[in-house]
């Protein structure tokens, strides 16, 4: 297999499924009840979902106080998590839109389930500023509307941008997934033989028929979407970065934070996808379509964002030595031998150092080691967005105030409470609607496309 | 496999003749302005020679960055044209030829160059270690042999391809060009750094590696991109290079001109709002008299014009849209780092003038003789490649 014959092109499915086998593969999880496996995982999640809320509550009885944020360090965990899960919201509509404008045919076999990851990311990342802004309820206020107390947001402010951004891009995510998931539903509905699943599919079909017009349409749909998603999804982590960014603090001023927030927010969510689907191709038997050769491809893109990252942590490094600018210089050598190098060693060995393996073929295509690195990834990204927040506040200008940042209960089961949301969601999402496209896998099954006369 | 209507029998011709002669006429114009420059005014010359380096190794780099990209992408629609990078590449060649000059005139263009300044300056003596003549000049001579290094070795690799059409020297390039990935981000970054970001020694920007990345690019797919169009329309490459080819074209291209606008958009905005002096400085300048003009030129012609002017779908696939949009970028290019070097050259005002018109029709004389020396001896298209099929049967 170490010789790829570049003369031809590399099958997207593997095994030339026909068109009913692709129907039966991807919609059999919708049929069957769910198992038992399916019941002792739903209950961990729920459960994790559970601690959190309880966190919630006594934060809300009590306030913020039960947090461990202290006076240089006003930004704690509420910020790091919400950073964390846009992040991992990000690869969805990268895979879906960016790799579609790019014509790479194998994201078919991914994009449905990286589109839901992004719905399910963005919903959790959502939660922490409302949470954050201490009361909730009032949280209507960042909407500007005229009203009775004059009370309008501050339009200067990232953080407002960011009730723009996040929103936009979760409605325009959102489309976009429905406006996919339209012809599998009508293939649901088609092959549905309760009448409950055939008028809820009938419903979300919308009147599909499959006809060649709706095709034409659905394309030009598809691809306009895929046009406004791709500025999006680089909107949102941009905006992101200028939170920390537009301010003077040494640490979150650098001129290179958007885009090594996007590539790092590529390099969470690929690493994200890459997870969930080694579970979901194993339970549900979808080997061939999520094939090996896919997840090598997303080891290379975890490769190449991680190494992207790697490049503006040594750009900043460098930039502070160069910038000869003393506050600046305090910050990065405070980051790497302060208090916090725990936290930073973490983050590098992590983020840049472990997916330099993915430069060996044989671990590209290992599935329990490119597991356990990207599972690395993810705690690495976890903590650069620590490492940012933290580590630039906890030593501030004045050394008379300088803190020590200590997570409490509250903050870590609330933490675990967001995984365990994203997580319930995602297991919901594998038993109800197909997280793979069944219309897309059609599309790049081999003999699908017109050729000239290879076959 | 022969049945194929678009079976590709390549039979190497002569450039068009009045290509080959429009490159020696625009060289040779461009020399006699170079030279009696030199005698004119000489640090404005000189000046305007760091301008000619930057650009001329946009466009080498650039296209060895492309050459990479394709391998490691496993692109196939541009093989059929990667030779257009190939022949580009080797302006790299002469880099060291025109960076030579800049040494005649280090403290005419480099600040920090002047050690009695460096010394009672408390941030230009904290930057001595990086910057200082012999650590830049081993920086630069690294750098250029980087590439001409690796130029070489996936060039030759490519045309011993033309006889052997061994896959296996694929499989080298491609390894390679994963070697030379993070080779490059670093030399590109460093050598953008050493030679635009340290005409202002004091100012300081972390983006900065990445905008000149990002203009390279693109200015080298806008040369790619109008010699693939005029020579295929004479009907160089094969018979059948269709919309589906045009189209991903002009859709990287419309894609780098967000990028570059991107790129360029972050770094103004997160200076501007921080409102740091030490940072701020840099656009300051750049907002000094006749500067203004320049600089909101600089958003309309590297942004807006080749933004709508790529923008609808008919015209990434025109021809026509094509080779001006490239040549509109190709002019946006050399405007921005010329809008990058100048003001250090004149502080409150500046318009451009005959010498930097000059140096211009140097830079496209130069490179178009290059090009036409690599194609007079080279083929002109990659016929050994296994992936040359595939990419000449490309739809999109």
């Amino acid at each position: 297999m170490s010789s790829i014959d570049y003369t031809q092109e590399l099958p997207v499915v593997e095994g030339r499924p026909t068109l009913k086998e692709i129907n039966e593969l991807i919609a059999r999880p919708l049929d069957q009840k769910p198992d038992k496996k399916f019941y002792i995982a739903l209950s961990i999640t729920v459960s994790m979902l559970l601690i959190g809320a309880i966190a919630l509550g006594f934060t809300f009885y009590y306030g913020v106080g039960l947090w461990g944020n202290n006076n240089p360090v006003g930004w704690g965990f509420p910020i790091v998590n919400f950073v964390f899960w846009v992040g991992i919201g990000h690869a969805g509509t990268l895979i879906s839109a960016i790799l579609f404008l790019f014509r790479q045919r194998w994201r078919n076999g991914i994009a449905r389930f990286a589109e839901g990851m992004t719905i399910f990311a963005v919903m959790t990342a959502g939660l922490f500023p409302l949470i954050h802004v201490g009361r909730p309820w009032l949280a209507g206020y960042l909407i500007p509307y005229p009203n009775q107390h004059s009370l309008w947001v501050d339009f200067n402010s990232p953080l407002l941008w960011d009730v723009f951004a996040v929103s936009t891009y979760f409605t325009v995510s959102f489309i976009f997934w429905y406006v996919g998931l339209i012809p599998d539903f009508a293939s649901l509905r088609d092959r549905a033989t309760s009448k409950v699943k055939k008028i809820i599919y009938s419903i979300f079909s919308l009147g599909w028929r499959h006809s060649n017009r709706h095709w034409t349409h659905y394309e030009m749909v598809y691809l306009v979407l895929a046009g406004f998603a791709t500025p999006l999804v680089l909107s949102v982590h941009t905006i992101v970065s200028f939170d920390f960014a537009v301010s003077i603090l040494p640490g979150w001023h650098a001129t290179i934070f958007p885009p090594y927030f996007v590539a790092g927010a590529v390099f969470s969510g690929f690493a994200m996808v890459q997870n969930v689907l080694i579970f979901i191709r194993k339970i549900f038997n979808y080997e061939k379509i999520i094939t090996l050769d896919t997840l090598e491809r997303m080891n290379k893109i975890i490769l190449l964002t991680g190494s992207m990252v790697g490049y503006a942590y040594a750009m900043e490094f460098f930039t502070a030595w160069y910038s000869g600018v003393q506050p600046e210089q305090f910050t990065f050598i405070n980051r790497a031998f302060g208090p916090y190098a725990w936290a930073y060693w973490i983050m590098v060995s992590c983020n840049v150092l472990f997916p330099q393996l993915f430069w060996i073929r044989k671990i590209r295509r290992t599935i329990p080691v490119m597991f356990v690195i990207a599972v690395l990834v993810n705690v690495g990204m976890w903590f650069e967005r620590f490492v940012i927040t933290v580590t630039s506040l906890h030593r501030d200008f004045l050394p008379s105030s300088w803190a020590y940042f200590k997570p409490t209960i509250v903050d870590l089961a609330i933490l675990l409470g967001s995984f365990g949301f994203f997580f319930t969601w995602i297991l919901l999402f594998t038993k109800t609607l197909p997280v793979v496209s069944i219309a897309e896998i059609k599309a790049v099954n081999e003999g699908a496309q017109p050729s000239h006369g290879e076959h | 496999m022969s049945d194929s209507p678009d079976v590709f029998n390549y039979t190497k011709k002569e450039l068009p003749s009045n290509f080959i002669k429009f490159g020696y006429a625009a060289f040779v114009v461009g020399l006699v302005l170079v030279v009696l420059s030199l005698f004119v005014d000489n640090v404005r010359s000189a000046f305007s020679g760091v301008m000619l380096l930057m650009f001329v190794a946009s466009i080498g780099v650039g296209s060895l960055f492309w050459i990479v990209a394709e391998y490691l992408s496993g692109a196939v629609w541009s093989t059929p044209f990667r030779r257009v990078a190939e022949f580009l590449g080797a302006v790299l060649l002469v880099l060291p030829i025109i960076a030579l000059p800049a040494y005649f005139n280090m403290h005419d263009i480099f600040h920090w160059t002047h050690e009695e300044v460096v010394k009672t300056d408390h941030y230009l003596s904290a930057k001595a270690p990086y910057l200082n003549v012999s650590f830049f000049t081993i920086r630069t001579i690294v750098f250029i042999a980087i590439w001409v290094l690796f130029y070489f070795l996936i060039t030759r690799n490519s045309k011993l391809q033309d006889s052997t059409k061994d896959q296996n020297l694929t499989r080298k390039n491609i390894k390679l060009s994963a070697v030379f990935v993070p080779l490059f981000a670093l030399s590109i970054t460093f050598f953008a750094i050493d030679w635009l970001m340290s005409l202002e020694p004091h100012w300081f920007s972390t983006i900065f590696g990445v905008y000149y990345f990002s203009g390279t690019v693109l200015a080298a797919l806008a040369a790619i991109t109008y010699i693939v169009v005029t020579l295929s329309e004479k009907g160089y490459f094969f018979q059948g290079v269709k919309e589906d080819h045009y189209y991903s074209f002009g859709a990287l291209l419309f894609g780098f001109v967000n990028f570059w606008a991107y790129i360029a958009f972050s770094q103004f905005l997160l200076i501007w709002y921080a409102n740091l002096p030490e940072e701020t400085i840099w656009y300051l300048q750049r907002w000094e008299g006749y500067w203004m003009y320049f600089s909101i030129g600089l958003i309309i012609i590297h942004f807006v014009v080749p933004y709508f002017g790529l923008l609808a779908q008919p015209s990434k696939m025109s021809p026509k849209r094509l080779k001006f949009m490239s040549l509109w970028i190709l002019f946006a290019h050399f405007y921005d780092v010329m809008w990058i070097t100048m003001p250090t050259y004149q502080e409150f005002g500046y318009i451009p003038g005959w010498i930097e018109l000059g140096y211009a029709i140097f830079a496209i004389g130069l490179i178009l003789v290059i090009f036409n020396w690599k194609a007079g001896k080279e083929n002109l298209v990659p016929i050994g490649d296994p992936k040359l099929k595939r990419g000449i049967n490309f739809r999109l």
